[in-house]
């Protein structure tokens, strides 16, 4: 009885929450709605002050204005038909490095001693790379030594010129042959006290090689070192390149000059 | 016993006056009723407002729709987009004199200060008059605006208007035209396409032309450098693609601001590119020998005239400035541009055939283009007897505008066909116009060594720009009323060994100078212009310059008899 009596008011109340809800959805897409065309509004204006700052900037960077600070500062002109290149090759040319000559020069074998470094003794062709760091020598140790040595006939492209150190060289070449032979240039080595490494000839052959005479002298502490390093990359190298058996005869010819 | 009269009897009085109040209750229930409906009536009107707003009212925050940013008149852009006219909102400073409050004296002096066109007289005239409104700046300066606004005076009315703005100042200013205070268009594509700008459903587009910026720029630099050169009093020049009739660049000088056009001079507002019209002398030589060419009365390039040191005809004499004194070639008279040799081609042609020729190219009506500045041909008329189809053979006695000739050129370098020159950009809502053959093909191809060879060996040297094949003809004419003033022109075309750009250039009354030995004819001063033009403006174009190209000289070479160069 008491709850068919307050079914109504239920009623009524449900009602009033469904309509509430209708309400506050209906409120919920108004102001959506509102915050969308608030941000078009935005958009638009926003696009308005692009229009209004590329004007600006249209009008500032106008090509007559462009044109009189080229005309009075930057003075650029056409270019010229030949300033065109037909393709990439041809642009190419254009940075293509001078050409330099060959160079012929005698591939002096550098004799001075250097035993300050104690870095190993070029062996065959990595040995160069390994020499490549110790570039800061005395200029007259910079001298080049063949890095690679064949019997007799035939020097290699890097073989030495005809002058005093060549003759020295080839002996030098055919002594690497053997191991003997090899370890005989070691003891040279030592006394001599180069030990140092073979160099490629790419340094410059005409420079002055009055140093390596004091060089020797100043080097003579480091003897030990430098015999040691030798003896090291000597036992490494019978598999082949003699760079370092050159290396020790070459100081003979070097330090007598 | 009488009994007393019965008192149950109501009286009828009583017994009215209970019904009448019974009736008057009804009423008043009526009434009451009446009154609670009309009072449940507004509010359930109220409520039902209520609902209807809350559903489908706007929320309070809400403000007014979206901003039509489309702009009262259309934009102007330039082939490649570039902004050429715009209209922005520009701060329009005005007066009210009734609103004043402060001290109209001060005021005035303080106006006097910040606009110092007119005088502190003036503004309290203007204060103490009875007008409502004066204008006292448009398109003020935002700094100005500000100053006026910190004046903090009522009467002073700030407000914004649409103006039209040109961004590249006087870039193309005769191609734009100008706008008259109320924004309709004055001049210049301005006029002529007002409606379309106007137009509430198109100007939120903007009109694209054919004007290419960097080339305009680059032909009016060169010009006006080459006007001032040789105090000239004005020049014009026009860039065509031959093949669309797009015109790429179209300028006249002295130059306008059309941002200020009220300013310009009368000679700087007047188009001389297409609304002047000038004798042009011996650019027009070419369509002669095209014409002959065509007609037949020419068989080949080497065919023979005698180039005598004057020619006398109906009483007129005829002179070379660079006589020949015997039979030239076809290729010769061209080459060193032979009044002589010209007048005996186009007697031979006749003047029926000659009208119609030029009827054909469009020269003898007003020039065809978009624009209403558009010049009539001055030409002999009824008068069209022998002197005058030899003189108008070399280009004298008939004036066209620069324009003409350059549609004319295109005609010629083309394939022969006609096509009116557009001033909209060519694309697919803009098709090329049809057009109508004038020429033959082969007359077409011939006529590009001939002009190939005045400019390698004749009269236009200094046009030529390496690389660039460069093909033209010079012209300078006489001015009818002063024959020592000059009208030099060049008109040329580019690449040569395949056509694809005419261009036409012009100076009026240009003088002698100390570079030029005291010459003043075109080969001395606007050829070198023209070669500096094409050098600028031919790689923006697609041009690339090759020296190992040239047109087919063959066809004239065998027919120049002049070893000595």
């Amino acid at each position: 009885m008491s709850a068919r009596g307050f079914g109504s008011v239920f009623a009524v109340g449900g009602i009033a929450v469904a309509a509430l809800g209708c309400y506050l959805v209906s409120l919920r897409v108004a102001s959506e709605r509102a915050a969308l065309e608030s941000v078009e509004n935005k958009i638009v204006l926003a696009q308005r002050d692009i229009r209004l700052l590329s004007t600006e900037i249209g009008t500032r960077g106008r090509l007559s204005q462009l044109e009189r600070w080229n005309v009075k500062v930057i003075r650029l002109s056409a270019p010229t038909a030949d300033q065109f290149v037909e393709s990439s090759f041809q642009l190419a040319t254009l940075v293509r490095p001078e050409a330099k000559p060959a160079i012929e020069a005698p591939v002096v074998l550098a004799s001075a001693p250097a035993p300050r470094r104690d870095g190993p003794v070029v062996t065959s062709d990595s040995g160069v790379q390994e020499a490549a760091p110790r570039v800061s020598r005395p200029l007259g140790e910079m001298m080049h030594i063949a890095s690679y040595s064949k019997p007799e006939p035939k020097p290699s492209r890097m073989a030495p010129v005809p002058f005093t150190p060549k003759a020295a060289a080839k002996p030098a070449a055919g002594a690497k042959a053997n191991a003997e032979k090899e370890g005989a240039a070691k003891v040279g080595a030592a006394k001599a006290s180069t030990g140092k490494s073979a160099k490629s000839s790419s340094a410059d052959p005409l420079s002055p090689l009055p140093t390596l005479k004091a060089a020797a002298t100043k080097s003579a502490p480091t003897k030990m070192a430098s015999t040691k390093n030798g003896a090291k990359t000597g036992a490494s190298s019978d598999s082949g390149s003699g760079a370092r058996t050159t290396t020790r005869p070459a100081k003979e010819p070097g330090s007598h000059q | 016993m009488n009994a007393p009269t019965p008192a149950i009897v109501a009286r009828p009085e009583r017994l009215r006056l209970v019904g009448q109040r019974r009736q008057i209750l009804a009423i008043m229930h009526q009434r009451l009723m009446i009154g609670m409906l009309i009072y449940g009536g507004i509010v359930a009107f109220v409520v039902l407002r209520l609902v209807y707003l809350a559903v489908f009212g706007d929320h309070a925050g809400r403000k007014g729709g979206p901003i039509d940013l489309a702009p009262t008149r259309g934009d102007i852009v330039d082939r490649n987009g570039q902004s050429l006219a715009v209209t922005i909102d520009a701060w329009t400073i005005g007066i009210q004199p009734a609103k004043v409050i402060g001290d109209k004296f001060a005021l005035a002096q303080t106006l006097a200060r910040l606009m110092p066109e007119k005088d502190a007289a003036d503004y309290l005239g203007m204060l103490r008059s009875k007008q409502k409104f004066f204008y006292l700046r448009r398109r003020a300066a935002p700094s100005l605006v500000d100053s006026i606004n910190a004046l903090g005076e009522p009467g002073m009315a700030l407000s914004r208007e649409p103006d039209r703005l040109y961004p590249q100042t006087a870039l193309a200013a005769h191609v734009l035209g100008f706008t008259d205070v109320d924004g309709n268009g004055s001049s210049g594509v301005e006029r002529a396409f007002n409606d379309r700008l106007i137009d509430p459903a198109k100007r939120g587009e903007p009109l694209m032309l054919s004007i290419s910026s960097p080339v305009q720029q680059a032909l009016e630099h060169e010009l006006s450098a080459a006007m001032t050169q040789f105090s000239a009093i004005g020049a014009a020049g026009i860039i065509l693609n031959i093949h669309t009739g797009e015109v790429l660049a179209m300028t006249s000088l002295p130059q306008l601001n059309p941002n200020a056009a009220g300013n310009g001079s009368p000679e700087a507002r007047f188009n001389r590119a297409t609304l002047g019209v000038y004798e042009l002398g011996s650019t027009f030589k070419p369509f002669t020998v095209a014409m002959a060419m065509d007609a037949g009365v020419i068989k080949s390039l080497g065919q023979m005239y005698p180039c005598p040191g004057a020619l006398h005809v109906a009483g007129r004499t005829i002179n070379d400035t660079h006589p020949y004194n015997r039979a030239c070639s076809v290729t010769e008279i061209m080459k060193e541009s032979s009044n002589i040799g010209s007048a005996q081609i186009a007697q031979q042609i006749g003047s029926g055939r000659q009208q119609a020729f030029l009827k054909q190219m469009g020269f003898l009506d007003k020039v065809a283009i978009e624009l209403k500045e558009r010049g009539r041909t001055l030409s002999p008329g009824k008068n069209w007897n022998l002197i005058e189809t030899m003189t108008v053979g070399f280009g004298h006695g008939i004036a066209v505008t620069p324009l003409h000739l350059a549609s004319g050129y295109a005609t010629l370098f083309n394939g022969g066909i006609f096509r009116p020159a557009t001033l909209l950009k060519v694309n697919a809502g803009h098709k090329v116009a049809p057009g109508r053959r004038v020429f033959s093909e082969d007359t077409s191809y011939k006529m590009r060594a001939l002009l190939r060879l005045v400019v390698t060996k004749g009269t236009g040297k200094k046009a030529d720009a390496p690389g660039y094949r460069v093909g033209g003809k010079t012209g300078t004419a006489e001015k009818y009323h002063n024959r020592s003033l000059k009208v030099t022109s060049f008109a040329g075309v580019f690449p040569m060994d395949e056509p694809r750009f005419v261009m036409v250039m012009m100076l009026d009354e240009p003088k002698a100078t100390k570079e030029t030995f005291g010459f003043s004819t075109a080969g001395w001063n606007i050829a070198p212009a023209f070669s500096r033009t094409v050098s600028r403006i031919a790689p923006m174009l697609g041009v690339r310059p090759d020296k190992k190209r040239e047109a087919n000289m063959a066809e004239v070479l065998p027919f120049d008899h002049d070893k000595d160069e």
